[in-house]
């Protein structure tokens, strides 16, 4: 999907799960965006997944090195930085706060929520 | 893993590959490379994979979507029609944020890095507040010296005025103190204004830079052993005392008793009366003169010497010299009115 509304919303959450994705394992543009897919990021353009990993780079989040390979193309493998370990670790406490707000806001406002009772 | 459309060649990948290249042609080749480096080996392996996308898509919507992801620039054609000065702004503030924003993560890296560098860190923010009196009294000194007149640098600058100084000075130690603590502005994060942080950091670099320029006083008292070090010996007193009394000669030429001055000189001979019409020579031949510019007094109270003359000579070493009361001016042959000064003594006691 190329819609560009998408990709403004998603941008603050794409930093986030681009950062978890590489923090698990370093990986080169496909590979992370093999791993966002499998992990349930359908929605996100390839484009944005790669600029988004070239914006975190100059950040100073990622860092990135060169492997070279005898059979196909060198691969450019991205890391994450501690600086990046640390944007993780706030905007991931951000997200689940910010997300625990909205969901407290969604199951007050509908009460006929099948998973609204509160106790 | 089915296909329902054809797969594209690898011809096509590259051609996509390409579109997308002219598509970012307004930025700087080396930052293009580096968005596209890897792209055809990934777009390659995608087709294999052929699980994900069989539709490249069109390249013109990828390359924006890339720069916007990316946060790169648009080409100048899209931009809205901004009005001038806000077109020149925008990019200047927004490119400083991120200079100092990723100027701080990398610092911040480099710190994280090892467990030396974040120890010695640690103690390092430990001294900030050392650091905003240190600036206060930076600061504040940098006004005095510009300010004032050239005094030495002191513990607490003194503005000139002995109440002044220490209380500038505590304003300023208070204001630093709330500054660093982002009580005051401008506040403390991520987000404040550009603006402010760059003057901050101005305000920094100005308070750490300044100490170059001060002199420091001599700190010889400090030393206690060392006799020679403030000036009171015997040596150095000498030394002083002449240098004080050349430049006093040099300043007023003419006739002195250490550092007074002499506008007249009365001789007594040994029965104890007093001489007139005397000579006086120094130990060179050189007569001991008043300067015919010498005076006393001002105004109605103003008294010259009035010397001799050998014919037209006038000679300013014959003693007692006459006095004349003159407004202004001094004594010539033509003045008249002028006196045989007092006697200061009457009479001295004769010699054995």
């Amino acid at each position: 999907m190329q819609c560009v509304d998408t990709t403004q919303l998603l941008k603050g959450v794409l930093d986030l799960a681009v950062l978890a994705v590489v923090g698990d394992e370093d990986g080169y543009g496909y590979d992370v965006l093999r791993r966002l897919r499998a992990g349930g990021l359908t929605e996100v353009g390839d484009a944005s997944i790669y600029g988004t990993l070239r914006r975190l780079y100059g950040a100073g989040a990622l860092t990135s090195y060169v492997v070279p390979s005898d059979e196909g193309p060198h691969r450019k493998y991205y890391g994450i930085t501690p600086a990046g370990r640390d944007q993780l670790e706030r905007q991931t406490k951000d997200w689940l706060t910010f997300s625990e707000t909205v969901t407290d806001l969604l199951r007050t406002d509908s009460p006929d929520c099948p998973q609204g009772a509160r106790s | 893993m089915t296909t329902t459309a054809p797969r594209r060649t690898t011809l096509e990948i590259a051609a996509f590959v390409d579109e997308v290249r002219t598509q970012l042609a307004n930025l700087h080749p080396a930052e293009r490379d580096e968005l596209l480096d890897g792209l055809e080996a990934d777009l390659t392996e995608q087709q294999a994979d052929g699980a994900v996308r069989t539709d490249l898509g069109d390249p013109r919507a990828y390359a924006v979507e890339l720069r916007l992801a990316a946060g790169l620039p648009e080409p100048t054609r899209r931009l809205p029609r901004l009005p001038r000065r806000a077109r020149l702004q925008v990019p200047r503030m927004d490119s400083v944020e991120r200079l100092l924003d990723c100027s701080h993560v990398l610092f911040r890296g480099a710190v994280d890095a090892q467990a030396w560098r974040r120890a010695t860190w640690e103690v390092v923010t430990e001294l900030r507040s050392a650091w905003w009196v240190a600036r206060a009294w930076l600061l504040v000194t940098l006004l005095d010296v510009v300010a004032g007149h050239s005094e030495p640098v002191s513990v607490i600058p003194s503005l000139g005025h002995p109440l002044v100084g220490p209380a500038v000075f505590a304003v300023a130690v208070l204001v630093s103190v709330l500054v660093g603590l982002g009580r005051l502005w401008p506040g403390s994060g991520a987000d404040r204004p550009v603006a402010s942080r760059v003057a901050l950091l101005v305000v920094n670099i100005v308070a750490v830079v300044t100490p170059l320029t001060f002199s420091i006083p001599n700190p010889g008292y400090i030393n206690d052993n060392d006799p020679y070090a403030d000036g009171s010996d015997p040596y150095s007193a000498g030394y002083r005392d002449a240098q004080l009394e050349g430049q006093a000669e040099a300043r007023q030429p003419g006739l002195h008793v250490g550092a007074k001055e002499v506008t007249n000189v009365f001789v007594y001979g040994p029965g104890g009366q007093p001489l007139a019409g005397v000579q006086l020579f120094d130990q060179d031949g050189e007569p001991i003169s008043v300067p015919s510019t010498s005076s006393t007094g001002r105004g109605l109270d103003r008294q010259v010497p009035c010397p001799s003359y050998n014919g037209t000579t006038p000679l300013f070493n014959v003693f007692p010299l006459d006095q004349v009361q003159l407004r202004r001016d001094y004594c010539t042959p033509e003045t008249m009115g002028r006196n045989a000064p007092t006697l200061p003594l009457a009479e001295v006691p004769p010699l054995n």
